[in-house]
């Protein structure tokens, strides 16, 4: 044994092989030039191991056969010298075309060689493929578990958002968060039995188009609720009119409107922001800096489809501030007017009756 | 109770093999290898892509914030510079482990105070690479703890302002300095230049508050300064090989040195025993001639393979001195000769070197030659049938006037004349290049 090993190591034999063993128990043989490009292999050369085929020098686990020929592959190219930096890139640029799984196991494989060179060349690889991709395409890419709650997603952790138009959306998210954890209280408080309404826009006007009596009845129940917390007058003659057909098509004008603002202290915020964020979208960026990450950092990517939704959500609320609102105004100012005229003109007993019940909800 | 069942694996197998994640599981330095050829922006946003990948950045030992990694973009530039601050701020605070490297470089970021307190931190740490970039304002001055992070191998500075503090002991493990665009004092810095045992590498480009460059490094191996200074003096720097050198200024060297001493040309190479490449740009070698030029120096400079020289040709000192060199250097593998732009009547436009001045003079490792910038003097054609005419092994020459608007029959001439002169080298081949 002992003249086998001072036989492997003279440097005047030619091809010479030493045996190596990889973790499922399989033993190869392997030029020795070759494998002493290894560090790791190398010392255990150095401390006799691997010249027979009963000595094998065993590899750590991470390396099974077919990446060991992979590393073979490579250590045979690198370890001849005299190659010009050229002909090595070269190599390396097509050496590393491989499946993502494989190169995973390639790095780690040469990690625990302690073949440097080729974890740089693999880690460079793994980076390419993970720069400037969304983190659903890297996630696809690896297949990672996408198991970050959408609380923690949307935490910020700088930023790095470059648009202020994005900036401004992503601190109504915030608000929206914050909404929709207010509603979730506030139903929490209310002792009618009644679901929170946190359907789209365009749901809620299809309910109401739909099944217009129904809807009246809940309708009724919510503008109750209503009545409680609002405080503007106006809104309060839609309220309870359900009676009389006139008033029922008054109603349905206001009841569109109602819908809009159907949660009232929160509904106003939202609008005021939203006012803002359109007015703010049309001028640079003057936020002031330290504005904290709540919601103002947020990372580009929050889940698409919460995206979607409060994205659409959020266009009805601009589109009905930008074009609707103003006309409503009108219309509820001069109908108001027109109220308080019309009892004297009109069916006395039926409409009369009616808006005195009007009279007396306005407080 | 019924019996145990046999657990049974399933039929279908419930993972594919393709479907498994082979990189979360990485060993963490292989990680933090892959994220740091990442840029800062992009490593720290894996922090979404799962819970294990929340803290992986955590532990990058590079933190280069550049314009590339942080985008901030506005054209407020206050708001830009507090963003900068906020992330600066936040990416320290989140990080653990050792921070190797640390890199500052941001268009938008002046000479802001937080810089020292993040200095303060890192040099609590084991930082070993600083780079600090002020791109716009005033110098900028560097806190007293910088001067004792004493695990530095590598520091590089723009734009700053450096004073060490009394209790100043050097960088022990200082091997590279880059100072560019900086103010310091005329001891300091021969004292942060001596008292860096290890120093290999030193480049220092437009400095002001001193003027004398007295260089006590013996193990430097690189030397690159640009700017204006009154003289240079290797103490002991036997093992530099590579010296690129420009004076920016023709004013502000003595020229006329004592009767006696002996000429700037020795007195430089007087402590280059090994040099191999040698740049000489700007006015350098106008400084060289001052004293007596000598026809060649003491010891031959058999080490030197490359040299590049920015000559006046008009200039008989300076033609004197590439001369003396040119003798001096018996292993010469390339040469390049820039003309430097000046008017035709400075310094001493005399006669011509007399016909001796170009004995024999065998460069038998002279391969390559670049001449350029010439405008077709005597002066310059005697230099080229010099080299042409002792250059055995001589492979290529490239000639490339500068360009002149009408100089056309002088180039012509010079053509003429680049034709006629002989070659001792059968395979030169002379390639006149268009100004």
């Amino acid at each position: 044994m002992a003249e086998a090993d001072r036989e492997i190591i003279k440097p005047e034999m030619m091809k010479s092989y030493i045996w190596l063993q990889t973790s499922d128990g399989s033993i190869q043989q392997v030029e020795l030039e070759v494998a002493m490009f290894c560090p790791m292999i190398c010392k255990e050369i150095h401390s006799g191991m691997g010249s027979s085929k009963n000595y094998p020098i065993s590899l750590p686990s991470r390396v099974n056969p077919a990446i060991l020929s992979l590393i073979l592959d490579y250590c045979r190219f690198h370890q001849i010298p005299g190659r010009s930096n050229k002909e090595m890139k070269s190599f390396d640029e097509k050496f590393i075309r491989m499946d993502t799984k494989r190169l995973c196991e390639l790095t780690s494989a040469a990690d625990s060689l302690k073949l440097k060179p080729l974890v740089d060349l693999t880690s460079r690889a793994l980076a390419r493929m993970i720069e400037g991709k969304t983190p659903e395409e890297i996630r696809d890419i690896f297949h990672l578990p996408d198991d970050l709650t959408e609380e923690e997603k949307l935490e910020p952790i700088k930023n790095t958002i470059d648009d202020p138009r994005i900036r401004l959306l992503n601190r109504l998210y915030a608000r929206k968060r914050k909404e929709l954890k207010e509603r979730e209280r506030l139903k929490n408080v209310d002792v009618e039995e009644e679901h929170v309404d946190d359907r789209s826009v365009e749901d809620l006007l299809s309910f109401i188009n739909g099944r217009n009596s129904d809807s009246k009845g809940v309708k009724t129940s919510k503008n109750k609720r209503k009545n409680r917390t609002r405080k503007d007058p106006q809104r309060n003659t839609s309220s309870n009119s359900t009676s009389s057909t006139n008033v029922v098509n008054v109603d349905k004008e206001f009841n569109g409107l109602d819908l809009t603002y159907h949660d009232p202290s929160t509904c106003d915020h939202i609008l005021s922001n939203l006012g803002k964020t359109l007015k703010l979208l049309n001028i640079e960026d003057s936020f002031p800096p330290d504005d904290g990450f709540d919601g103002d950092d947020l990372d580009d990517d929050i889940d698409p489809a919460m995206k979607e939704k409060i994205d659409r959500e959020v266009e009805d609320f601009a589109r009905r501030l930008n074009s609707h609102w103003p006309e409503r105004m009108q219309e509820i100012l001069s109908l108001g007017q027109e109220r308080r005229r019309l009892p004297t003109a009109f069916n006395c007993n039926g409409s009369f009756r009616t808006y005195a019940r009007l009279d007396q909800q306005q407080k | 109770m019924s019996s145990m069942k046999q657990w049974e694996p399933p039929k279908v197998p419930c993972k594919s093999e393709m479907e498994v994640d082979n990189i979360t599981n990485l060993p963490e330095h292989v990680i933090d290898k892959i994220l740091s050829h990442l840029s800062l922006r992009d490593a720290v946003r894996t922090s979404v892509l799962s819970s294990k990948w929340r803290y992986k950045w955590n532990t990058l030992p590079h933190l280069v914030f550049d314009n590339q990694s942080v985008l901030v973009s506005s054209q407020d530039q206050t708001l830009v510079k507090n963003k900068l601050v906020h992330i600066v701020d936040h990416v320290l605070l989140l990080h653990s482990g050792p921070i190797q490297k640390f890199k500052l470089s941001h268009r938008d970021l002046q000479g802001v105070s937080d810089i020292d307190k993040w200095i303060l931190f890192l040099s609590r740490g084991a930082l070993k690479e600083f780079v600090l970039e002020i791109w716009k304002g005033h110098r900028y001055k560097l806190p007293s703890s910088i001067y004792f992070c004493q695990n530095l191998i590598h520091l590089e500075l723009f734009n700053c302002l450096l004073r060490p503090p009394a209790t100043f002991a050097g960088f022990k493990n200082l091997k590279s300095i880059d100072l560019q665009h900086i103010t310091m004092d005329q001891n300091a810095f021969e004292y942060l230049i001596s008292s860096c045992p290890l120093l290999e590498r030193l480049t220092l480009m437009n400095f002001d508050g001193f003027t004398n460059l007295n260089i006590h490094a013996p193990n430097l191996l690189f030397f690159d300064i640009g700017g204006v200074f009154a003289n240079v003096n290797f103490q002991d720097t036997f093992q530099l090989a590579v010296v690129s050198i420009g004076l920016y200024s023709n004013m502000g060297f003595d020229r006329n040195l004592p009767f006696g001493s002996a000429s700037n040309l020795i007195k430089f190479f007087g402590h280059l025993p090994r040099i191999q490449r040698l740049e000489v740009q700007s006015y350098f070698l106008k400084y060289l001639t001052a004293g007596k030029v000598p026809r060649r120096l003491p010891t031959p400079c058999i080490e030197l393979s490359f040299l590049s020289l920015r000559i006046n040709f008009s200039d008989l000192d300076e033609s004197l001195a590439a001369l003396c060199l040119l003798r001096s250097s018996p292993n010469l593998h390339e040469l390049e000769m820039l003309a430097r732009p000046e008017e035709q009547n400075a310094a001493r436009v005399s006669a011509n070197i007399v016909e001796e001045g170009y004995e024999n003079c065998p460069f038998n490792q002279l391969r390559f030659v670049k001449i350029a910038g010439i405008s077709g003097l005597r002066q310059e054609l005697n230099f080229i049938k010099f080299l042409l005419a002792n250059s055995p092994v001589l492979e290529k020459m490239t000639v490339k006037p500068s360009s002149t608007d009408g100089g056309w029959e002088l180039l012509k001439e010079l053509m003429k004349e680049l034709l006629r002169f002989c070659r001792a080298s059968v395979q030169a081949q002379i390639i006149y290049l268009d100004p």
